[in-house]
């Protein structure tokens, strides 16, 4: 009898296992199954690339919606789906998430966490931008600082942990990041002075595994970039998911700006590990390598851009290269085995830097700090880019970003820290409407010189998809999506979908037919040749 | 570039009287200078230095409908008006909004710079003048262009003085939904369709791959940018004829009068 139960127990589990839906192993290989879209850029390299050809130059202007899904509660929309197995996964505003089944779009289940009235959310809208997924769980963050696994059928909480207290304005918005046996997930909060972090958790009990703080502490290594208690305020949130490199077995994460944002008299040095990338170890958390793109930030220019990995030749030489299209209006180009330089390129309008140098450090223009008159300088606080996905296309060797061409009168104001208040000692007016504008730009992804362009009436909050068909498809502020040529730049179809698209295009097929899904303003629009 | 304002569109405190200004205890002089510098870097865009109004209403006035107490005053500092133009530039703190509202308030007690004009005679000059043929006062008139029934509340003398003697330099940016941020409003565009039917009118709404707009005969048009021969968006130019030169000072004047006096009561 007791054998015979030991034998039950060990069958379940091995069922279990074998019933588990995307094991790391699959992730890895996300390459090799465009059908699913298993991690929040597609593949660990964040390529937001789908090798699916069914949708193409030759036959996209006949795409149309195949279903639509509204969100229960108004907000911004900014998810991210997951596909794996007919399933779609996607979060709503604030903190819910949804599985859909993709023939359909009819919800298979919901959750949403108990989120308290007074939840401190500052420096963002209350959004979330999507889901992890490993084995048979589900993984998101929420806006009042937990990290939350689900259970992939039924949307059952297998644990709920705070990642840090919300009522010192740490919060969570973006989706984490599933490795073999790691959740990993940053924080969002440096505009209520946070010490931002970077946690690792072990997805089958949500304890944590290692916490890697992007502020050293006195005595850590690059504290002698700080001044007197500025580090314990310091910001440096790490609030968009990053990559992963499976065979140098190095996770890469952005960092953002420090705190507060823009009166840098208080934390006067370069404010390590602010504005930087970092490379970091997925089994301990070590830094192996950083690089910071903005030192001593006064502009609040978050490095919480997507590093994006592809290998190619440098120089005559094969290089492992990890790029960014920087809010500061840079795109950068770094070995990411060593974190060594390599390059950086102007991709849009700025007007604060002369140039960086060999090392890759900004010599900055006098005068284009914040100031109590407001200082006119570009980019605007939000940046060239900022959260929304570039892509890579493996085959075209292109980064398509879309930029943002404005500008912002910059203001400084007097930092006054209270805990769980506004720490940012100033602010801006954007120069929007008509003096500002957008593009979808491909650039070479080694030199970041441009390919093409293609021109939008605003700057753009939505991230951007290449595919095999040859296509780039992307969003605007008014509501359009749209399919360009991947090698021209050239609009080949477009719809207005009725609300303002501040999320990213990604890819799936299901009974052997492709579709290309985004939100807009409070739904979801999945389409697919008819 | 013109960089007016850009998404400050309108309306912050409006001008009616109600509430009694209380100054409340003594403000020391530092405490409003420091005021008149923030004041000056993040408001007078739009309210003029010293708060004499422009695009946006004059606050030198000893009551603010808007703001009649100084709780009122902190909030609509703190977070703007964002729905009728007036954004929160930046976060403040305490310190920093008590510095702006010990300065706003002292700008009450200055003289407010009288409005000369005669607003009953500017009425008789609007109708004259036949201004009704393009906008809507009290429901009456025609809908080409804003509407004024509320303008007094929103724009300062000096604006209404500049849209009548140099329109072109005056439109209106982002103080009603569609467009929206800080977009050009009653902007003139040029359409020449496929088949060389040439549209002029004022836009109405634009994303990157269509345009609509309004004809000079208020008709709507919609255009698919790719399909049409050409669209010139006449930046630095208005439809609305400029007064200059053909009224008298005294007139502009009493137009001004009436239309500050328009506050949305019958």
């Amino acid at each position: 009898m007791r054998t015979a139960l030991l034998i039950a127990l060990g069958l379940a589990i091995v069922a279990a296992d074998t019933a588990a839906q995307v094991p790391y192993d699959r992730i890895v290989r996300a390459d090799s199954t465009p059908s699913d879209w298993l991690t929040y850029s597609g593949n660990y390299q964040s390529q937001r690339f789908s090798a699916l050809t069914q949708i193409n130059r030759d036959n996209v202007a006949r795409l149309k919606p195949a279903w639509i899904y509204q969100v229960r509660r108004t907000g911004i929309v900014e998810t991210s789906p997951i596909v794996a197995d007919g399933v779609m996964y996607i979060t709503e505003p604030p903190s819910t998430v949804t599985a859909l089944d993709v023939h359909t779009g009819r919800p298979l289940w919901t959750y949403t966490p108990k989120i308290p009235p007074d939840v401190i959310v500052i420096g963002s809208p209350p959004v979330n931008r999507g889901v992890a997924i490993l084995n048979d769980t589900v993984f998101v963050g929420t806006v009042h600082g937990h990290l939350i696994a689900l259970d992939g059928k039924s949307g059952a909480v297998r644990w709920d942990i705070t990642v840090d207290d919300n009522r010192f304005g740490y919060y969570v918005t973006s989706a984490p990041l599933a490795l073999d046996g790691r959740i990993i997930i940053g924080v969002s909060g440096a505009e209520a002075g946070i010490r931002g972090f970077l946690d690792a958790y072990d997805p089958k009990t949500g304890k944590r595994v290692w916490r890697t703080h992007t502020i050293p502490a006195p005595g850590e290594p690059g504290s002698e970039t700080w001044n007197g208690d500025a580090w314990k305020t310091g910001g440096g949130s790490a609030w968009l998911t990053g990559s992963y490199d499976p065979v140098l077995n190095l996770v890469y994460w952005g960092t953002g700006n420090p705190g507060p944002d823009w009166n840098g008299d208080l934390r006067p040095g370069d404010n390590l590990y602010t504005c930087s990338l970092l490379a970091l170890s997925p089994v301990d958390g070590k830094i192996k390598w950083h690089f910071q793109f903005t030192p001593h930030d006064i502009h609040d220019w978050d490095a919480n851009e997507i590093p994006v990995l592809f290998d190619a030749a440098i120089d005559g030489r094969p290089r492992k290269l990890v790029a960014m299209a920087n809010r500061n209006a840079f795109y950068y180009v770094l070995d990411r085995e060593t974190g060594e330089f390599l390059s950086a390129t102007p991709y849009a309008k700025q007007t604060w830097a002369e140039r960086i140098d060999a090392k890759g450090k900004p010599i900055r223009r006098p005068g284009t700090g914040p100031s109590t008159e407001g200082t006119l300088v570009f980019p605007n606080i939000q940046g060239a880019s900022n959260w929304p996905s570039p892509s890579y296309s493996p085959q075209a060797k292109l980064f398509y970003q879309a930029a943002r061409e404005m500008g912002t009168y910059f203001y400084k104001g007097e930092p006054s820290y209270k805990a769980g208040e506004a720490f940012v000692a100033g602010g801006g007016r954007a120069v929007n409407g008509d003096d500002a504008w957008g593009a979808v730009r491909a650039l070479d992804a080694t030199t970041g010189k441009l390919k093409w362009e293609f021109k939008l009436l605003t700057p753009p909050m939505s991230g951007v998809l290449s595919t095999a068909g040859g296509l780039v498809f992307g969003g605007t502020d008014e509501g359009n999506f749209f399919a360009l040529d991947a090698d021209t730049g050239k609009p080949l179809w477009d719809l207005q979908l009725g609300g303002a698209i501040r999320a990213n295009p990604m890819a799936f097929a299901v009974d052997g037919k492709q579709y290309v899904a985004i939100a807009a303003g409070y739904s979801l629009f999945v389409f697919g040749l008819p | 570039m013109p960089l007016r304002c850009a998404s400050v569109g309108i309306v912050l405190f409006a001008v009616a009287a109600s509430v009694e200004m209380r100054a409340g205890a003594q403000t020391p002089a530092a405490t409003i200078q420091q005021g008149k510098q923030l004041f000056d870097g993040m408001c007078a865009r739009c309210h003029g230095i010293d708060g004499t109004g422009d695009e946006g209403p004059g606050l030198n006035r000893a009551t603010l409908t808007r703001a009649g107490t100084d709780e009122a005053l902190r909030e609509v500092i703190r977070d703007g008006i964002p729905d009728r133009g007036m954004p929160r530039v930046r976060r403040l703190t305490e310190n920093e909004i008590d510095q702006l509202a010990a300065y706003v308030r002292s700008l009450g007690r200055t003289s407010a710079t009288a409005t000369s004009g005669n607003a009953d005679r500017g009425r008789a000059l609007y109708e004259q003048r036949g201004c009704a043929s393009c906008h809507i006062v009290n429901g009456q008139g025609v809908s080409f262009g804003p509407d004024l029934t509320e303008i007094g509340m929103s724009r300062g003398a000096a604006y209404l003085r500049q849209s009548l003697l140099g329109p072109a330099e005056a439109l209106p940016r982002g103080s009603s939904p569609v467009p929206g941020r800080g977009f050009t409003e009653y902007l003139p565009v040029r359409v020449v369709t496929a088949d060389g039917k040439e549209v002029r009118g004022v836009r109405i709404n634009e994303d990157p791959f269509t345009i609509q707009v309004r004809d000079t005969a208020n008709r709507f048009h919609s255009f698919r940018k790719s399909e049409a021969r050409e669209i010139e968006k006449e930046f630095g130019k208005s439809l609305m004829p400029s007064f200059r030169g053909r009224l008298a000072d005294a007139e502009v004047n009493d137009l001004v009068a009436y239309l500050s006096s328009l506050r949305g009561d019958k």
